[in-house]
């Protein structure tokens, strides 16, 4: 098998170009729902424009870790979404790795985010370093055990051949397996994309951010990188969830234009279908009190145990 | 790919309903707001009432269909109105600390759960239509135990109560379709509905002599 140049030009560029549009959209319908006018769907390019053009101020006590962090988290978002199937089954990079290297590339993100936070020495990134690291060392291992339940059930770590083998099974309904293993994802999801049951992504000086408390000491340059490496992380989280529990249209190996074109607008329908759900949790929820987090994360760790236990019991 | 026939999709709908009960019953366990849980156990209940209504459609068995409607009236409908009215009689809106914190707890659910998965292995098995379910019943019925011990107030023990009477059930209409005569199964269902409006009752008196519903309070003689 080769690496298909076209099929990794073009997920490149869809997940550079279709991440900031989903975050804008989200915005958008958030306000809408609130009974505000909101920013348009594509003002978030135009920030990303701005803050690519801006000078930046650094702290003088930075070290070369706060400079080196947002391209890490920047190019390990997109190079995790390039491991996921997003229109075409087998991913461009699937040669490289499977679930494991994806969520391998995220914490690595992570970790020079909590580092960037940490570096400049300001409390509210130390704060926020610490809090990210407490969320995810829960969130974490549910995502893992989650995603093993669909590997399991697959035969296979690689996420194409998950995604394949969801979809060419004899007509199924989702499998219960699978069903807890949904619902750990969706509360994983919202942890890790900073949504609000968990952390509230529209705050920027509050003492109870966690994400924007690490971005807190970036600018220009720089936060445009983080602010993008965002948008793509939460783009590759959806299109796990999206395409990994519910493949329905996805183009196969040697697909057809047609096909691919069928597979692009499922696979958009589906995103946006997801988007709703987390505006209309983010809108009806309140922001849980920081010490409450873990319950929530545990709740989700105990399901996608569950799921694991489950595959064994209606196989 | 041919048309799925209703026994398929029945055999596939059964475990899918079971399981999102099994998920119902583990946010009541991390959910402290009273109504909510009221409103998760209703969900619960109409989610059993489903299962008996797909297992009544399949062997055409009409006392299911009784036990399905029964169900509906009762444990969705008319037992959640109830404690409704009682939550805002007594003014008390949100269970206090639970013995044990959250994420333990859920610990402690899923190796419960994991000992109904254990123990029924040797009975589950494809054949029969929702055969499975029994270790989903076990697990409702040991976790709506755990419910009951951890929990303070005296209304959410009687929420546990019905949450351990619907493992139950499902365990009677999933399992045994035809074991369970129509009268055996009208006698639990009004002995439940009896039993929680009694305890309604007490639950009300209890709040009205001691000022809480605190069930650790009781042990106190008063005279």
């Amino acid at each position: 098998m080769n690496l298909d140049p076209l099929n990794f030009l073009g997920q490149t560029l869809a997940l550079l170009l279709l991440a900031p549009l989903l975050s804008g959209c989200i915005k958008n319908w958030k306000a809408k729902l609130q009974n505000r006018r909101g920013p348009r769907p594509w003002q978030v390019y135009f920030d990303i424009a701005k803050f690519l053009r801006k000078d930046m101020v650094i702290s003088e006590h930075a070290s070369w870790v706060f400079s080196f962090a947002p391209y890490v988290v920047f190019l390990t978002a997109l190079l995790a979404g390039l491991m996921v199937p997003m229109i075409n089954a087998p991913a461009p990079l699937r040669l490289f790795g499977g679930v494991l290297a994806v969520v391998g590339l995220l914490a690595l993100g992570r970790f020079f985010l909590a580092l960037g936070g940490l570096d400049p020495a300001s409390a509210f990134g130390g704060m926020g370093s610490s809090r990210e690291m407490t969320i995810s060392a829960i969130a974490e291992p549910a995502m893992m055990l989650a995603i093993f339940t669909v590997a399991i059930t697959a035969g296979s770590t690689d996420l194409s051949q998950i995604a394949q083998s969801t979809q060419s099974a004899t007509w199924k309904l989702l499998n219960p397996a699978h069903v807890l293993a949904f619902a750990a994802m969706f509360v994983v999801l919202l942890a890790e994309t900073g949504r609000i049951p968990v952390d509230n992504p529209a705050t920027h000086l509050e003492l109870t951010m966690i994400h924007e408390a690490m971005l807190l000491e970036y600018s220009g340059r720089y936060l445009a990188f983080m602010e993008w490496g965002a948008s793509i992380k939460q783009l590759v989280l959806m299109t796990l969830l999206v395409n990994v529990f519910f493949p329905v249209g996805l183009a196969g190996p040697q697909a057809s234009v047609a096909a691919l074109g069928i597979s692009l607008a499922a696979y958009l329908a589906k995103l946006l279908a997801l988007s709703a759900v987390v505006v209309v949790v983010e809108t009806t929820n309140a922001k849980m009190r920081l010490f409450r987090v873990p319950d929530l994360l545990s709740t989700a760790f105990v399901l996608a145990a569950l799921a694991l236990l489950s595959t064994f019991l209606f196989q | 790919m041919h048309p799925p026939t209703t026994l398929e999709i029945s055999s596939q709908v059964i475990p899918l309903m079971a399981t999102l009960m099994l998920v119902v019953q583990l946010l009541l366990i991390a959910q402290r707001m009273l109504l909510t849980n009221i409103r998760l156990f209703a969900i619960q209940s109409l989610l059993l009432s489903g299962i008996a209504a797909v297992v009544a459609f399949n062997y055409n068995a009409s006392h299911v269909y009784v036990v399905a409607v029964l169900t509906f009236i009762g444990k969705v409908v008319f037992l959640p109105w109830l404690l409704n009215r009682l939550v805002h009689r007594i003014q008390i809106h949100q269970d206090v600390e639970p013995l044990l914190n959250a994420p333990s707890s859920m610990l402690i659910c899923a190796a419960l759960t994991l000992l109904g998965y254990s123990v029924t292995r040797p009975f589950t098995s494809l054949e029969k239509l929702g055969n499975n379910t029994l270790a989903i019943a076990l697990a409702l019925l040991l976790t709506g135990f755990f419910l009951m011990i951890n929990r303070r107030k005296a209304l959410t023990q009687v929420l546990a109560l019905l949450t351990v009477e619907n493992g139950v059930m499902l365990a009677a209409v999933a399992l045994t379709t035809y074991g369970m005569p129509l009268v055996v199964e009208l006698g639990i269902f009004f002995d439940v509905m009896v039993a929680v409006m009694v305890l309604g009752i007490l639950v009300y008196r209890i709040r009205e002599n001691f000022d809480s519903m605190d069930t650790g309070k009781l042990d106190q003689l008063k005279g």
